[in-house]
């Protein structure tokens, strides 16, 4: 049986500032799930766990993809921390390590002042994480599935893989790609992923907020025009610039999107809060891409 | 005897010691109740018990108050500890340390309280960035709130969060402005409203935007139809620009709700 979508899937680089990202997609989360401060604590703890390890391992210091993915299920959350490590060196280095570890308790000896010895992480994990597993999907790579028994309710995964291809839809490459179902879950968590971005992009903590109020005008109006039920978001982020990409829409919404933002006499919200919007055509669907500069 | 030499000189030797070095210290600690031996191991193992706690350093209680609750795991674990059964110490203490920090939050009821730290916090990020701004003549960035505060980025994203955090109003809820927010700005800008021109509209839209209160209104027109910054609209109201950004957020959400309400009733 195919594996069922995820609610969440981020793809990023396994950079540290991203798995600051991977933190703020979890409050967003939380938020929207009304999980507890104490939980919460414990999901991201063992999740930057996850996320250090592709950081710092799973490359053997190269840049490399980094995805996580959260589905939501009845009484749990299960997210995944996948990397796509692959040749020996990666291996042995990075993923094997890793999953080594679970089997050696780790030398006493490293421990080193203020320096957390190698395998700290994983014990970390075991103790917070309600199920812990390891994988070696076909495709290459690690990934470590973590499961938390929470008092939430199930949610609508995304019913379609087009929207997790967003990337390839766009022209340029992205830094972060969201793809996030249902869209109550984006009200709470695409606000987070894309303030955290624009501080990336040394905004100003003014044009911070225009970019949350963006965010949030995208999360309420999306449902219209987004294929699969899902809304699919790839960030680049340059100087004092940050661009979203939104794909796949269906034909024609793009631009019904960027009407429905007309708010009352203020005129369309999104006009006055963006620099640049772009409406492309890719095969049977359309892309909107919204530029935001901080040009103070 | 070997063990006699060793036993001379434990001070020196408890930060560069070797496995054996431990178990020595471990049955003369929990045999003999040795306090020099104790005193050896909580010296190994702290750098091991602050970076656990230091995991938990985005939470919003004080460092030092977590670093308290894992040191009280760490003692729990030296004590407990059973070098007979081959796991290494730091395998065994892991696990004790971080269950002692999820007791520690669960028992002081931590999702009920209003988190203190991240209070704090919000407001010190809030009066940084009313002092930058006025030194600066425009708003900070993240970064250099981060080095002013000596935050790292995370810490003072969260926190710009924490005072955005709002929740979807529902149209029987107490208009905002009540006892904590409305009285540095309230009555002075309602003249402001004479401005507002009526445009060709659908009758059920406009209905929407009387429904937001009048300073909100306000604040919508400047930033949305004169086009000022938050700041600037900040400066004319006299309220911080991070209060500007939650009521903004909070009123076009308000009008999204009144709009899509009033459209399907029209459409029932």
């Amino acid at each position: 049986m195919p594996e069922p979508l995820p609610n969440v899937r981020l793809q990023l680089l396994n950079t540290p500032e991203n798995v600051v990202l991977v933190r703020g997609m979890l409050m967003g989360l939380a938020e929207a799930l009304r999980i507890g401060e104490s939980d919460l604590n414990d999901i991201r703890t063992a999740v930057t766990e996850a996320c250090n390890n592709v950081v710092l391992h799973a490359y053997s210091g190269d840049p490399g993809p980094m995805e996580v993915d959260v589905h939501i299920d009845s009484g749990t959350v299960t997210v995944l921390v996948r990397d796509s490590g692959s040749g020996i060196g990666t291996r042995r280095e990075g993923a094997q390590a890793f999953a080594d570890d679970a089997e050696e308790s780790f030398d006493v000896s490293a421990v080193a002042p203020d320096y957390p010895p190698p395998g700290i992480g994983l014990h970390v994990i075991e103790t917070l994480a309600h199920k812990v597993e390891f994988r070696r999907p076909p495709s290459g790579g690690t990934e470590v599935r973590m499961r938390f028994s929470l008092p939430v309710e199930a949610l609508d995964p995304c019913s379609d893989e087009r929207g997790l291809a967003t990337l390839a839809l766009s022209e340029t490459p992205s830094t972060a790609m969201f793809s996030i179902a249902p869209l109550s879950l984006a009200r709470t968590i695409l606000p987070r992923l894309v303030c955290a971005l624009a501080a990336r992009a040394h905004f100003s903590t003014d044009r911070i907020s225009d970019a949350q109020l963006l965010a949030d005008a995208l999360a309420a109006h999306a449902a219209g025009a987004i294929s699969g039920g899902q809304l699919s978001v790839g960030v680049n982020v340059g100087p004092r610039e940050i661009e979203l990409h939104i794909a796949p829409l269906t034909s024609g919404a793009a631009q019904h999107l960027l009407e429905d933002f007309e708010l009352d006499r203020l005129g369309s919200v999104v006009e006055k809060l963006t620099d640049r919007r772009h409406v492309a055509t890719i095969g049977p669907y359309e892309a909107l891409t919204l530029g935001l500069r901080d040009s103070r | 005897m070997v063990s006699a030499s060793t036993t001379a000189t434990p001070s020196l030797r408890f930060d560069r010691g070797s496995d054996n070095d431990v178990t020595l210290l471990f049955t003369r600690w929990q045999r003999e109740r040795d306090p020099a031996a104790h005193e050896a191991l909580v010296r190994r193992f702290m750098p091991l018990t602050r970076s656990l706690a230091r995991r938990y350093d985005r939470s919003s209680e004080p460092f030092e108050d977590l670093l308290q609750v894992a040191s009280v795991g760490l003692l729990k674990a030296l004590d407990r500890y059973d070098a007979e059964r081959g796991h290494s110490f730091a395998s065994f203490a892991v696990p004790t340390i971080l269950g002692e920090m999820r007791r520690y939050f669960r028992d002081c009821g931590w999702s009920v309280h209003v988190p203190r730290g991240d209070q704090e916090r919000a407001l010190k990020v809030r009066s940084a960035q009313e002092t930058l701004t006025n030194e600066k003549g425009h708003a900070p960035t993240v970064n250099q709130l981060a080095v002013y505060l000596e935050l790292d980025t995370e810490q003072v994203i969260d926190a710009l969060q924490a005072t955005e955090a709002y929740e979807t109003m529902s149209l029987d809820a107490p208009r905002p402005g009540g006892e904590d927010e409305g009285t540095s700005f309230g009555d002075s800008i309602g003249h402001e409203d004479e401005r507002y021109e009526l445009v060709e509209l659908d009758a059920t839209i406009v209905a929407a935007l009387e429904h937001v209160p009048a300073r909100e209104r306000s604040m919508l027109h400047m930033r949305f139809v004169e086009e000022l910054t938050q700041t600037e609209i900040a400066a004319r109201i006299g309220i911080s620009q991070m209060q500007v950004s939650r009521l903004l957020r909070r009123s076009l959400d308000q009008l999204r709700a009144l709009t899509r309400d009033s459209v399907s009733e029209v459409a029932r």
